[in-house]
């Protein structure tokens, strides 16, 4: 893996939010992140914790809705909240690019294959129809698409899913960018499937030194690809650590709870624990902390304080930091009855 | 493809065999006797005989439909005595009422209603796709709100209203144009202008507000599909994501109203044609319904059907063209 | 469609009507000079003129438009406003109005010299005669009147056809049937007709007795392409779209004293819609103010048109050729009292509400019009004729009094025909009710009106009471009262047959005295009253608009329609 220092995606108190008829939808609320060159951020929650929300605000695709975004999103030094949609647009596609959860959704039924991506190289880069084909289908063959040439003349109901998460994996990385945001990539695929598409993710991330940003709600997935990990509740970020840390130290009691529901075999199957409860509505936000209603744990925390203040963002080791009212000394207790966190 | 276009070819002409038959059956099923329309005040049972003969109604309705079909393939002769007349083939029948060959009344009522309804498809289909998309870019939004009032109150009027307002107000009125007197393009240009801008109008204003609820619900749905989103995610411009990849996946729903509304206009707009004083197919059929003119009235009804069922045809062609997943065998 | 077409088969308006006849001749009266030149143009809703062709032109209008234009007849009337001297006959295409020999059963006319088709050949009477033989060809020739064949004395079958079957198929043994009933003698045209007529001279004002040149018969096809005696010839005719005269060069004023041909051009618009006619000439602009239209002022402006001073000089609100009635059958309903009963009864204002108020026409007191000219007179139905006053709203007391006097009960139900349109639905409703009041009930009996002649006709289909409009041929009570109320007219839907009243028609009909025939007619018209015959309820009227550039309008009496020969523009 490539390893450099140099931050290429900074997010500073990122906000989201949706005026609808019903109110104000708080999607997003104060995050921040890095995303250092040719590393892998996870950005892990359930449906509507905000993480995919997160992602389109960073790529100027929430603009002309009724989207409010505000904070701060630098990438490579450039400025994005804010900035002229013009110039986030000349980013999208060439430095910054994403591929999505149903690759046959997104992928356009009238037009083939070949032309999609040839469009893709075109929007950025002069060149002849010709020579944007021939990288079209370089592309084709990268991501391991047999017999390229006939692919680029089908459409893409012609494939099955993987091919076509394939070829939007192609479509994306095509004009080699810095960042890649994989958006559920493969959710909606068959497990076998899934497998192939995350390694050839992995390995293009090695070959082209592409930073990733991976949303996902599968912490399987993030322990094969991840550098760090950012967990996401209703819409905040309540535990931010390199991915070892989330695995061994995990500090705050929604991650114990995704931890809990990852199936794992050479574990006594009791200890699958679903967390209870529903996701928060994100128009009436709780005053307090954002999982309390959920949280098994909270009666441990004194003066009902999790229903009434919401914890801050608090660094527990270095570069790990969780939003959790429990002292350490509680937090350890837990892990250690509940056998939370992998045993060395 | 093209076996496909032949077998749908073939069914056409089975279709209006039938459709031809069944006009011949309804007529005959009308209690007025059209001998007895010709006849007059000093009407006697002679003349109605006479007038029947004349008019061919005296013959079982079977020969009379077979001497029909004959016509169009080898013309027939009408009159009597030493006042006869040819009826060269194809020949559609004789119209006693207008006085004229019913084939020479189509090809000249034909090319007034074709002018008629293909300059207002395309006024329509400009007007309507354009704000269409414009409104459905602006979702939401003021502008949004503005052309769907518009479009409501233009879907609203009555084509009569619009046509006899703007003949009133424009002509009669302020004089801004001449009365409306049909010569065709090649005669006089400018003329002809004159004439069917009034009506193209008329006709538009209908089907745009139509066309514009049409195309923005259709941008509306595929500018929330996925696929819309890649195209953003690619860094399109916008106006290539609206235009190459929302509006063309919209299109299909359009062009089949398209197809259909073009091909009901090319029937004949009745009403239209009433008040411009175009003398087109519309004009031609209804007039043949009240005088119970059987030639007239079976020859634009196959017009008509022809027309509905070609444009059915090449919809479904058009289909194919859009969308890549239907195929045509 | 053809306006003319549903005035003349009454569909909409459940009359059969028949027309008047005559083409005018200015002179005389028309007194008004008018200026040469300029475009006088027509507009109407038709999509042509029904018929062009002499033999076949049938409609009051299309028939003073040809003859004050296209085609001359032997016999004209007098072009002017008053009725009776309208009524009058006068020479055109003969040297005068006609001379009747042998009782009335030889009738002679001398051509006039000089008058010239549009090629410039000579108008001969061999031209007339074979253009009155055309109306024998009933299988191309359709639509026209069928005096030719019921006068002409050419032996009929025992099915009432002629045996002369028309020059397109006539063989040298029928030709010569024709041959011999109507003769020319140089320039002397002699008719010889099966029965005595006093009025055959009115009769050829029809225009089914106006010359046609053989050698330009088209047959079916001469409707499209008419040859011109008159001052003007066709120089283009687009069906749907326009016709246009012009001058024909080959017309000699000299000839013709009775049309002074104003404008240089006639343009006759097709197939625009009614309101935008109106609105057109009413706001005169540009060629407007040099229209005029027959189709008459559309309901929605007429109050527009008669509130406003401005249009005072423009307008004409006059009576148009036809009477509105209900025939009361008189094998129905056989007791005088009974249909004096009905008479009294009806609420006639209600009725002419129905039908459009004081625009649709005045309360009609008989079925002779005064349009028709001198054999017109008031009757006093109203006012003595049933034994008392009967205001327009009906009187019920004397209707009662009346069934009561006759000693019997009324027939009831009596079986009211009518042709089915919405209007006609609450005319018969309006029957019901009024004659409710008088103790009758009324069955309605509606009738497709495409068919509505064709029963109410047959005797053994007919109700008791039938609604039915007339209009006259020519400017004579004998085509009126003979063909209403008489066995040998053709439109008896009274079934009327009283030897005394058959009689006196007759005695009326053979009169050569025209100012004693026109009494005849005047009693005859009262007793027809008396007799309760037919409940008469409206003189139709119409109203027209012209451009203010039009001078010479006004509504000729024996068509209802405009003086066409005598009209120009500034």
């Amino acid at each position: 893996m490539t390893q450099t220092n140099e931050v290429l995606l900074s997010v500073r108190n990122l906000s989201v939010s949706f005026t609808t008829e019903d109110g104000e939808v708080n999607a997003v609320s104060n995050v921040s992140y890095d995303v250092r060159r040719g590393q892998t951020l996870a950005i892990v929650g359930e449906s509507g914790s905000g993480k995919s929300v997160s992602s389109l605000a960073i790529m100027g695709l929430l603009s002309g809705k009724s989207a409010h975004v505000s904070g701060e999103v630098e990438f490579d030094g450039q400025q994005l909240v804010g900035a002229d949609p013009e110039d986030v647009r000349k980013l999208r596609g060439s430095r910054i690019a994403m591929i999505f959860q149903d690759p046959l959704s997104a992928l356009h039924p009238y037009y083939k294959i070949g032309d999609q991506l040839i469009e893709a190289v075109q929007v950025h880069n002069k060149v002849s129809d010709a020579d944007a084909r021939k990288r079209a289908a370089e592309m084709l063959d990268r991501v391991g698409i047999p017999s390229v040439e006939q692919r680029l003349d089908e459409y893409p109901h012609q494939l099955s899913g993987g091919m076509r998460q394939r070829v939007m994996i192609a479509m994306a990385l095509i004009n080699d960018p810095e960042l890649l945001i994989a958006d559920e990539p493969t959710t909606a695929l068959d497990v076998t499937v899934q497998a192939q598409i995350l390694d050839l993710l992995r390995d293009l991330q090695k070959e082209f030194g592409t930073a990733i940003v991976l949303i996902t709600h599968d912490l399987g997935v993030v322990a094969d690809l991840a550098d760090d990990v950012m967990v996401m509740y209703g819409g905040s970020a309540v535990e931010q650590a390199p991915v070892r840390e989330i695995f061994y130290q995990p500090q705050m009691p929604y991650t114990w709870g995704l931890l809990a529901s990852i199936p794992q075999v050479h574990v006594d199957s009791t200890r699958l624990d679903p967390i209870p409860g529903n996701p928060p509505s994100l128009i009436n936000m709780p005053t307090g902390c954002v999982f309390a209603p959920r949280c098994t744990y909270k009666n441990q925390v004194p003066n009902n304080l999790c229903a009434t203040t919401k914890p801050d963002l608090e660094t527990t080791s270095s570069g790990h930091s969780a939003r959790c009212h429990l002292t350490a000394a509680q937090r350890d207790a837990i892990r250690l009855e509940k056998n939370i966190g992998r045993s060395n | 493809m093209f076996p496909y276009i032949i077998r749908r070819l073939g069914l056409m002409v089975v279709m209006l065999t039938l459709l031809s038959i069944v006009t011949f059956l309804l007529f005959n099923a009308v209690p007025t006797d059209p001998a007895m329309l010709t006849c007059g005040k000093s009407c006697t049972p002679e003349l109605v005989a006479a007038n029947r003969i004349r008019l061919g109604l005296d013959q079982p309705l079977y020969v009379q439909y077979i001497d029909w079909i004959k016509a169009i393939f080898v013309g027939r002769t009408y009159g009597s005595g030493t006042q006869t007349f040819p009826c060269n083939a194809p020949c559609l029948g004789y119209s006693f009422r207008n006085g004229e060959e019913v084939t020479v009344m189509i090809k000249a009522a034909l090319p007034i209603t074709i002018y008629l309804a293909l300059g207002a498809f395309v006024l329509w289909m400009v007007f309507g796709i354009l704000s269409g998309i414009y409104a459905a870019k602006h979702h939401t939004e003021w502008q949004d709100r503005v052309i769907m009032g518009v479009a409501l109150v233009g879907y609203s009027l009555p084509v009569f209203f619009i046509g006899l307002v703007l003949l009133i107000f424009v002509v009669v009125r302020l004089h801004l144009l001449p009365y409306p007197d049909y010569v065709a393009p090649q005669t006089n240009p400018v003329q002809f202008l004159q004439t069917m801008i009034l009506p193209w109008i008329s006709l538009a204003i209908l089907y745009a507000a139509y066309y514009t609820r049409l195309t923005r619900s259709q941008m509306l749905e595929t500018l929330s599909e996925d696929y819309i989103r890649t195209a953003r995610a690619k860094g399109l411009p916008e106006s290539v994501v609206v235009r190459k990849h929302g509006f063309r996946a919209g299109l299909t729903p359009i062009v089949t109203s398209a197809g259909l509304d073009l091909a009901g206009l090319l029937g004949g707009a009745v009403i239209t044609e009433y008040i411009f004083s175009l003398p087109g197919l519309g004009r031609l059929s209804i007039g043949a319904v009240t005088e119970y003119d059987l030639p007239t009235i079976t020859a634009t009804v196959l017009v008509a059907a022809t027309f509905v069922i070609v444009a059915n045809l090449i919809v479904d062609m058009l289909y194919a063209a859009i969308d890549p997943r239907v195929r045509l065998s | 469609m053809k306006k003319s077409t549903s005035i003349r088969f009454g569909v909409g308006a459940a009359t059969v009507a028949m027309l008047l006849t005559a083409c005018g001749s200015s002179s005389g009266d028309g007194s008004t000079t008018g200026t040469k030149g300029g475009t006088l143009y027509i507009l109407t809703q038709g999509e042509q003129i029904l018929h062009l062709d002499p033999q076949r032109n049938y409609t009051g209008e299309d028939l003073a438009f040809a003859s004050g234009y296209l085609n001359r007849t032997l016999t004209q009337y007098t072009l002017s406003k008053d009725n009776a001297t309208a009524s009058k006959l006068v020479a055109d295409l003969a040297t005068d109005t006609g001379t009747a020999s042998d009782g009335g059963k030889t009738w002679a006319f001398t051509i006039r010299d000089g008058v010239k088709w549009e090629d410039g050949k000579p108008v001969t009477c061999d031209d007339v005669k074979y253009g009155v033989s055309r109306t024998f060809a009933s299988d191309i020739i359709t639509d026209g009147p069928s005096y030719a064949i019921s006068m002409l004395d050419i032996p009929k079958g025992a099915d009432g056809s002629s045996s002369y079957p028309g020059p397109y198929k006539a063989d040298a043994a029928a030709q010569a049937l024709y041959d011999a009933a109507v003769t020319c003698e140089g320039s002397k045209l002699t008719f010889h007709l099966a029965s005595p007529s006093s009025d055959f001279n009115y009769t050829v004002t029809l225009s089914a007795f106006a010359p046609v040149r053989k050698d330009a018969d088209t047959g079916e096809k001469y409707d499209d392409h008419v040859l011109s005696n008159g001052p003007y010839k066709i120089q283009s005719y687009v069906k749907k779209s326009k016709l246009v005269l012009v001058r024909n060069d080959q017309w000699d004023p000299a000839t013709d004293s009775l049309r002074p041909a104003y404008p240089d051009t006639i343009e006759y618009d097709f197939s625009l819609p009614a309101d935008v006619i109106t609105q057109r000439i009413m706001a005169d602009a540009g060629n407007d103010s040099n229209a005029i239209s027959p189709d008459g002022i559309v309901p929605t402006q007429l109050a527009a048109v008669f509130s406003d001073p401005k249009f005072e000089k423009r307008r004409l609100n006059d009576l148009d050729p036809y009477v509105r009635y209900y025939a009361i059958n008189t094998k129905k309903v056989p007791n005088v009292k009974h249909r004096q009963a009905i008479l009294a009864a009806a609420n006639r204002e209600e009725l002419r509400k129905i039908a459009g108020g004081i625009y649709a026409g005045d309360f009609a007191d008989g079925v002779v019009k005064p349009n028709i000219g001198v054999d017109y007179a008031p009757t006093g139905l109203w006012d003595t004729l049933l034994g008392d006053k009967v205001p327009v709203t009906g009187n019920p007391e004397l209707a009662k009094k009346l069934i009561a006097d006759s000693g019997e009960p009324f027939p009831n139900p009596l079986v009211v025909d009518y042709a089915k349109t919405p209007t006609n639905d609450k005319a018969i409703s309006s029957l019901v009710a009024s004659l409710a009041l008088a103790g009758i009930t009324v069955k309605p009996n509606p009738l497709e009106p495409g068919g509505y002649y064709g029963v109410v006709l047959d005797p053994a289909k007919q109700g008791g009471m039938s609604a039915g409009g007339w209009a006259p041929d020519w400017s004579n009570a004998s085509t009126v009262l003979p063909e209403l109320f008489t066995p040998s007219g053709g439109f008896n839907m009274s079934q009327y047959d009283d030897a005394a009243f058959n009689a006196e028609v007759a005695a009326a009909k053979a009169m050569t005295d025209r100012g004693e025939q026109a009494k005849a007619w005047q009693a005859l018209s009262v007793k027809s009253m008396q007799a309760a015959l037919a409940l008469p309820t409206r003189f139709g009227k119409e109203q027209r608009l012209q451009g203010s550039n039009v001078s010479g309008a006004y509504t000729w009496g024996p068509y209802g329609s405009y003086p066409y020969a005598t009209l120009s523009v500034k």
